[in-house]
């Protein structure tokens, strides 16, 4: 059996709602998030340079829930700066959408790495080496950024879905960092074997479900065992999932959640369980073919946002 | 003035018309002028391939990938300048060069400093300019005018708008690259407030006359290089309004939904534009498809009939291309499109004082 440590955010009697002041957030999350990197301290000591792999995919608001709070890694980054003195690094990667550094400005990494000395590596642009892992049976040819190879790695997920449906959790936010002819889950396995994550750091402190929700936790604990847990935080079956099952020996299931008690996690599953990320259109599939039918009989124009899909 | 506009009123030619950019809302001037009587659409351009794969899948015969030799070569009457704003001063003035008339999407220009060169060239050169203020198309807004004019709430002292959409970055899941000129302040020369703001103004001083800026506030979301949130105070002095204005790139959006609020409240009551918009736009859409289909056999027949806010592009430029033939200023014209960019000026200008009264730390004694 595998444990995650979970951690409840305190309530500073403040009011509610988003604190756009993320030093103000920051300080917040210190408290809990020194309780679930404490249990580590002694190995995470060991390490020259930790490397910080937020959900960063895209610029959305840290608000939303769908990427991480840079303020979760400002805590983590606080943490192993001051108990540990920690080299730090924050990293991503530049995919055909965005570049890495122009997500990370927008969400106000900048900000963040001058307060800790933190360097920000887009993984677009480092030296890779090939690894071979296994997954579901089969070699995976991986080509994997040297820093995710070569420092200890702590990655920082957000509670949410995938558009795909599954949690978007440590085994995903690591796959989308390597490159691979394999399809996106035995990716993630097999980039996960690669990178062999020290911890995972699930910021759950804004999920989203089918839309935004304040569950102010951290939980931390292995990638998969993390995982595990987000996952059925939003009503999915572990064992459905093509990435989590074999990463999850027979031995480390079931994951059990430490602290449980100081959140009622029923009620946050309850909250989140069947969400989803808004439809891919920009208009709702029902909608766009609708219109298309209607245009069609009518001879009328098809709106742009319409076309093609 | 209008004297200066080349005459067109007895001329039986369809009016000749090429798309300068035909991004999304280019796109939409190019569907909309491919459906409309008595306009011909020569040719399009734009710099982004896949964007002149669409133009020529829409049905037009001629692409360039500069909008300059585009005005060189062809033979047109009017051009639809819907490129980057950075380029709409540029393309007015190399279009006057040919006596071209332009319709421009909004903002009308960067500044009101860039709007006066490209006013001055183009009443020069005897060109109309028209601009693509669409709020007051919009048959919500028409209602809420048209309920006012009627005096149905007596004075309205205080009113307010609200317009928000997602920006360019948009909504999950994150699918496509997001362009990086909006978000440029020296390719737009702002942010939500002259993306969204310049379409509230003028539909503001469209109902309740010149407006006067009182205060304002800008607001980033993001560490983002312009605003993408807006609140502005308004006075307009003819009806003794006080206006709150806010417009903001903040929030997701999901077609057919459409976050434009308008609410004027008056001594007797309240006008809303949510009133005045269908209570089901499905069924709106059906009612209007089964007319338009309709129509095939006969009857008056609408473009983007669904979707009221394109239709609203329709309307407008279908006004702009009848004021064009009739030999007259378009009804939204630039100096309208300037008025707007000035308010948005001044409202920078209040933001800017604001904030810098913020900044400064207040001596405190030991």
């Amino acid at each position: 059996m595998s444990a995650v440590r979970l951690a409840a955010v305190e309530d500073d009697g403040r009011p509610g709602g988003w604190r756009p002041n993320v030093d103000a957030r920051t300080a917040r999350l210190e408290s809990a998030v020194g309780a679930v990197l404490e249990p580590r301290r002694e190995r995470l000591a060991d390490a020259d340079r930790v490397t910080i792999v937020p959900d960063a995919h895209y610029p959305f608001h840290p608000s939303t829930g769908v990427v991480t709070d840079p303020a979760v890694v400002g805590a983590v980054a606080a943490w192993l700066d001051r108990e540990l003195e920690t080299g730090l690094a924050v990293v991503g990667r530049s995919d055909d959408r965005i570049a890495f550094d122009r997500t990370t400005s927008y969400l106000g990494y900048d900000r963040l790495a001058d307060r800790f000395d933190a360097a920000l590596v887009d993984l677009a642009d480092v030296p890779t080496r090939n690894e071979y892992r296994a997954a579901e049976g089969r070699s995976v040819a991986l080509s994997v950024p040297e820093p995710l190879l070569e420092s200890t790695v702590i990655v920082v997920p957000s509670l949410r879905p995938t558009e795909e449906g599954t949690a978007a959790g440590a085994v995903r936010t690591l796959g989308r960092l390597v490159t691979s002819g394999a399809d996106s889950t035995r990716t993630a396995v097999a980039a996960t074997r690669a990178i062999d994550p020290e911890l995972a750091v699930l910021d759950g402190v804004v999920a989203y479900g089918d839309d935004p929700v304040a569950t102010n936790v951290v939980l931390s604990g292995n990638g998969p065992a993390v995982d595990a847990v987000a996952t059925s935080l939003l009503g999915r079956d572990v064992d459905a999932d093509g990435a989590l099952s074999p990463l999850l020996s027979d031995a480390e299931r079931p994951v059990a959640v430490e602290n449980s008690d100081e959140v009622d996690l029923s009620a946050i599953r309850e909250r989140l369980a069947g969400g989803r990320l808004p439809p891919a259109d920009d208009t709702h599939p029902a909608v766009s073919s609708a219109y298309r039918l209607y245009a069609a009989a009518s001879g009328d124009a098809v709106p742009p946002q319409l076309e093609g899909q | 003035m209008l004297s200066q506009f080349r005459g067109r009123s007895t001329d039986p030619k369809p009016l000749s018309i090429g798309v300068l950019g035909v991004g999304n809302i280019g796109m939409v001037h190019l569907k909309s002028a491919l459906a409309m009587p008595d306009v011909e659409v020569l040719a399009a351009a734009d710099a982004v391939p896949e964007n002149r794969d669409r133009a020529e899948r829409a049905g037009v015969d001629r692409t360039y990938d500069d909008y300059a030799a585009l005005l060189a070569t062809e033979e047109i009457d009017a051009a639809i300048v819907a490129l980057p704003p950075f380029l709409h001063a540029e393309a007015v003035e190399r279009a006057a060069e040919y006596g071209i008339d332009v319709f421009v999407e909004k903002p009308l220009a960067r500044s009101t400093e860039e709007a006066d060169r490209m006013l001055e060239t183009a009443q020069r050169e005897g060109i109309a300019v028209g601009v693509d203020h669409t709020l007051r198309y919009q048959p919500d807004m028409v209602g809420v005018k048209s309920a006012y004019e009627e005096g149905g709430v007596g004075h309205v002292p205080y009113a307010s708008i609200t317009r928000l959409n997602d920006g360019p970055l948009g909504r999950p899941p994150a699918e496509t690259a997001p362009p990086s000129w909006p978000l440029d302040p020296n390719a737009v020369g702002g942010g939500s407030l002259l993306e969204l703001g310049v379409h509230c103004f003028d539909v503001l001083e469209w109902l309740f006359g010149e407006l006067e800026v009182r205060d304002a506030t800008m607001g980033r979301t993001l560490e983002i290089p312009v605003e993408d949130a807006a609140t502005v105070l308004l006075r307009a002095p003819e009806t003794g309004t006080t206006i709150t204005l806010h417009c903001g790139s903040y929030q997701w959006e999901e077609l057919p939904e459409v976050n434009t609020r308008l609410r004027l409240e008056g001594i007797t009551g309240t006008i809303t534009n949510q009133d005045h918009l269908p209570e089901n736009f499905y069924a709106d859409a059906a009612r209007a498809a089964l007319e338009n289909v309709a129509s095939r056999v006969g009857g008056e027949r609408t473009v983007f009939g669904p979707t009221f806010y394109l239709r609203a592009h329709y309307d407008a430029l279908a006004d702009f291309c009848e004021a064009i033939r009739a030999n007259e200023e378009p009804p939204v014209s630039g100096p309208d499109g300037r008025r707007s960019l000035a308010l948005a000026e001044t409202a920078y200008d209040l933001a800017a004082e604001t904030a810098e009264e913020e900044l400064e730390v207040p001596e405190v004694g030991p």
